[in-house]
């Protein structure tokens, strides 16, 4: 058995079990929505939906098929309907597939852990009726499934996760390079690879009118490494070779530590969504964390947007 | 076989184990583990050390421990010589005047003699013994001057070292009465140089009583006052052995002296021989101090006669035994074979009793006294003894202790040692860099 082989997710909730646990839960976007199709989402648009949502004073360049004909012939003055839309948002999960994420290597339990938040948040986003793709980032390649709405698309991005195997070296940031503006993403990874490129690619993304989500997944065995003395060898980079005995693991904890702060700041300064996801946590817990996350943000953003829209 | 320096060979065996538990603790390379967080890990030298279940590289340990106590037993000094086995001894024989006789020192030290071992006799001057016997030990007659332990130490030392090739260990013994002057400041400091045991036969010299009561025979004229003084004393020990010679000693009396007896010649007129003071005087008095370890009440005071005495000549040289006023010497002995020639200058004056008084018959016994009981030295002490010539030897300072160590006597069994080691050394080289590099 090697060091690092140990199963703590020995209780690892199945996919059936995850899916269920994650039925109903919401993931509103953290901006207005500005696609036609309608949806769970506030849309930056205004229309004649059926549900009223305020009146405003008629200025010149509006509709005037929205003004309120029996409120004018009350008041004898001219107010348009305002009503608000809801449309979907496309989502994209990037699955950092790198050989990293083959840890601990028996269990594989990051690997796993990011497949089934990738699967759990694909659930949920579905759930809201949008549309739903993934990005699978391997040494071998990249494996890419476009944003559906069809039935069945869940299914498939399990599907093609099950098909990967997370090995050798690849840049995340690419995988962000050919992303839709306005598109939700959720990025699974450990972020050992090219985390700064990912990072700035994300900035623009958000900047775009994106929305960017960065789902850090940790093993156990990374946060605390077992005491026996090892020669810890980066799986990505086997020049990184370092003796992990007794005295450095001191140095270890706190370089690591500071690194997963430091991580975090960095994303939240720029205003994108982190959360931390250990692999011995339940995976629909992990979902719900980021999917809550994003509630706090969208209700601002959709008050943010009501308040432009007057 | 046998070692000259064991404690070399125990501390190479102290050094071969600690090499082995050096070889235990040997640096090695941890298992390898892939973790993709190691970037985190403090750079360090990926060696590290690490218990490991059984010695690493046999070869090396094999020809590193096979040096070390090659170069330990070369240090000891190892040696195939044939050797008696048992307790190996020196002898010393006191032969100084203060052995007396020299009967009981004999005695004593053929009760301490066995076969082999070595005989050193001393008196003022030592010498070993060259092959030596009992019979050695039965001519060993007192000298009768004064003796020197430290010496007698220094030639026993060179004995002692010699015999000590031959033995497993090797005891000075001392066989004297010890007397005083026998020690001197350098003897406790050439004591401490011998590491090993030295043990001390005290002889306790017996009264000769074996001296026949008796007058002394004088051999003067008709009337001679010293013959008449003598006359007037009682027969005393050894008086008979004592010829005094009032005109010039003759052939037969030097033979006489030799034979034991006491010959004192005490002219009554200036005698050949004999140096003529360049002016003659006058001295009112002379005395012979008391014997040391006198027996009888005689000679255990002083004798002394005032008197008006003419000085017209002066005794030859030898021991003073009696001194004119002035301190000049009045009489002399010196030791002739087993006796003395003894010489007075006191002339008696023609007319009046001095010869009859008390005083001077007194003194005229003391100058014909006999020789041997006369040279008594006084005996050590015994706390004297015991800090000058402890049994045990004492500590030995560092400078002593590397003076032993380079007396070590290196034997060609020693150099060969020595180049295998360093041959081996240089295969040890040659293994180490051909070794892999969780060498130890």
């Amino acid at each position: 058995m090697m060091p690092f082989d140990s199963d703590p997710k020995g209780t690892r909730e199945t996919r059936g079990a995850l899916l269920d646990a994650v039925r109903g839960v919401k993931w509103p976007s953290l901006r207005s929505a500005a696609a036609a199709l309608p949806g769970a989402h506030h849309s930056r648009l205004r229309g004649a939906a059926p549900e009223l949502s305020e009146y405003r004073v008629y200025r010149q360049g509006d509709d005037p098929k929205r003004i309120d004909w029996r409120l004018l012939a009350r008041s004898d003055r001219a107010y348009i309907r305002l009503a608000e839309d809801r449309s979907v948002v496309p989502t994209l999960i990037v699955v950092d597939g790198t050989a990293s994420m083959a840890f601990p290597p028996r269990t594989l339990a990051k690997w796993e852990t990011a497949c089934d938040l990738a699967i759990g948040l694909a659930a949920v986003a579905h759930t809201s009726r949008d549309p739903v793709g993934i990005v699978i980032v391997t040494g071998s390649g990249m494996r890419q499934l476009p944003p559906k709405t069809r039935r069945g698309i869940v299914g498939e991005i399990a599907r093609a996760l099950d098909a990967a195997t997370p090995s050798g070296t690849a840049a995340i940031s690419a995988a962000l390079a050919a992303v839709r503006r306005r598109t939700r993403i959720a990025i699974v990874s450990d972020f050992l690879g090219d985390a700064d490129d990912v990072r700035r690619r994300a900035g623009e993304v958000a900047a775009a009118g994106g929305e960017v989500h960065a789902v850090h997944v940790v093993s156990d065995e990374e946060l605390d490494p077992p005491s026996r003395s090892v020669l810890a060898v980066d799986p990505e980079d086997p020049t990184i070779a370092r003796p992990l005995v007794a005295d450095a693991r001191a140095a270890y904890l706190e370089r690591f530590g500071e690194w997963r702060s430091q991580l975090a700041a960095a994303w939240r300064g720029e205003g994108l969504s982190y959360t931390l996801a250990t692999v011995s946590e339940p995976t629909s817990r992990i979902v719900r964390r980021v999917a809550s996350t994003a509630l706090g943000a969208g209700r601002g953003a959709a008050m943010h947007a009501r308040s432009e829209a007057r | 076989m046998s070692v000259a320096a064991p404690l070399f060979a125990w501390i190479a065996a102290a050094v071969a184990a600690a090499t082995v538990a050096l070889h235990l603790l040997a640096w090695r390379r941890p298992p390898e583990s892939p973790l993709p967080t190691a970037r985190f890990a403090p750079e360090r030298p990926i060696r590290m050390v690490s218990r490991a279940v059984r010695p690493a590289d046999l070869a090396l340990l094999a020809l590193r421990v096979l040096i070390v106590l090659l170069v330990g037993v070369a240090l000891a000094g190892p040696s195939f010589d044939a050797r008696r086995e048992g307790l190996g001894r020196v002898v010393i024989v006191d032969r100084s005047g203060s052995a007396g006789t020299g009967a009981e020192v004999a005695g004593a030290a053929r009760a301490a003699y066995r076969e082999g071992d070595a005989l050193v006799v001393f008196d003022s001057a030592a010498r070993q013994v060259a092959s030596p016997n009992a019979d050695s030990l039965g001519g060993a007659a007192a000298a009768g001057s004064r003796g020197s332990l430290s010496a007698a130490l220094i030639a026993a030392l060179r004995a002692a070292t010699r015999l000590e090739r031959e033995r497993d260990s090797v005891e000075i013994v001392v066989v004297s009465p010890f007397a005083s002057t026998e020690l001197d400041a350098a003897t406790s400091a050439i004591r401490a140089t011998w590491r090993g045991r030295l043990r001390l036969a005290r002889v306790t010299l017996t009264p000769n009583d074996t001296l026949s009561l008796g007058r002394p025979i004088v051999r003067g004229g008709e009337g001679d006052a010293v013959a008449v003084s003598l006359a007037l004393s009682e027969p005393y020990s050894g008086g008979a052995s004592v010829r005094v010679v009032r005109d010039a000693p003759t052939a037969a009396d030097s033979a006489w002296a030799r034979g034991g007896g006491a010959v004192v010649v005490w002219p009554g007129a200036p005698t050949a021989g004999w140096s003529s003071r360049s002016v003659p005087d006058t001295a009112f008095a002379v005395t012979a101090p008391a014997h040391v370890g006198a027996t009888n009440e005689n000679d255990g005071r002083p004798a002394t006669v005032v008197a008006r005495f003419e000085r017209t000549v002066v005794p030859p040289a030898g021991r003073v035994i009696a001194r004119w006023a002035d301190g000049e010497p009045a009489a002399t002995e010196v030791p002739l074979g087993t006796g003395c020639l003894r010489a007075v200058s006191v002339t008696t004056p023609a007319a009046g009793d001095l010869p009859l008084t008390p005083a001077f018959r007194h003194f005229a016994r003391r100058m014909a006294g006999p020789c041997t009981a006369a040279d008594r030295q006084p005996l050590a002490s015994d706390s004297a003894l015991a800090a000058a010539l402890p049994s045990a030897a004492p500590p030995r300072d560092p400078l002593t202790v590397a003076a032993f160590a380079a007396d070590v006597p290196r034997t060609k069994l020693t150099a060969w040692l020595l180049a295998l080691a360093l041959l081996l050394g240089f295969a040890e080289m040659w293994v180490r860099r051909g070794g892999s590099d969780a060498t130890a």
